[in-house]
């Protein structure tokens, strides 16, 4: 089986998470399948493509500090909503203040 | 170990460790999902000759964000009772959607894939050096400026709701 049906797989599994869970924490761990999975598949197209190894690293790394960002905020928003209402769930995130 | 057995490994990791997170029902068995699948992104990135990259993977995913998920959970787990249950609830929409993206990616990039990719050259830590510190310069310093403004948006979040 090839690299690009599992990761294709992984994505839509990830995306099947973000949209029917209702728990910010599977929500979050579902984001994180997505962009681990776009990581991979942007690494093995590169590699198919014969890309220099060194700019794909790169580029790479860039994925990577994008996705702890993401879910340093992401459990930030999770530990905000549990103090708030003792609950992490997304319905919480209905009605945004600035 | 050959290449293709390599190779089978990193798909059996991927794959285990998302079905995992679909079928987990308890919070900590999916984040345990998630450290075997981010095992599997950290050795896709060695099968590909990338060693700095998956070594960073393991360092900030698996010992950084897991570690963090766990703490958060520890945090939820105090809230909301002993062991952290998750619903499932099966939506037709949320199905329809995922199969349709993943196959959208699969008809977009199948001329590009053969059934086995074979490892590329490996890279030196020097020539990646060469490239963050020489051409990709902005973009390297964009990324410390959005990691220092995600950690300014943390304290934020987290400082505001404390003081409340």
């Amino acid at each position: 089986m090839s690299i690009l049906v599992v990761c294709a797989a992984v994505f839509g599994i990830g995306l099947f998470v973000v949209l029917s869970r209702r728990d910010v924490i599977a929500v979050l761990i579902g984001l994180e399948l997505m962009l681990g999975s776009g990581n991979v598949l942007m690494v093995a197209l590169a590699s198919v493509k014969g890309h220099d190894p060194a700019t794909t690293q790169s580029l790479g790394l860039m994925v990577v500090v994008l996705a702890a960002a993401e879910a340093a905020i992401g459990l930030a928003l999770l530990i905000a909503s549990v103090r708030r209402t003792g609950r992490s769930r997304v319905e919480e995130f209905e009605e945004v203040t600035g | 170990m050959s290449a293709t057995l390599a190779y089978v490994v990193v798909l059996v990791l991927l794959g285990v460790g998302a079905l995992g997170v679909l079928l987990a029902r308890e919070a900590l068995r999916l984040t345990l999902s998630l450290g075997v699948f981010l095992l599997g992104v950290a050795a896709s990135f060695l099968y590909f000759g990338l060693g700095f990259l998956a070594v960073a993977q393991v360092f900030v995913y698996v010992g950084g964000v897991l570690v963090l998920v766990l703490f958060a959970l520890m945090i939820v787990r105090r809230a909301e009772g002993d062991r952290v249950l998750l619903g499932i609830r099966f939506d037709w929409g949320s199905a329809a959607t995922a199969l349709s993206v993943a196959i959208l990616i699969i008809v977009m990039l199948l001329p590009e894939f053969d059934a086995f990719v074979p490892p590329a050259g490996t890279s030196d830590p020097a020539a990646l050096a060469q490239r963050l510190l020489g051409g990709y310069l902005v973009p390297f310093e964009i990324a410390g400026g959005l990691l220092l403004v995600a950690v300014l948006a943390v304290l934020a979040i987290v400082g505001k709701e404390a003081s409340e």
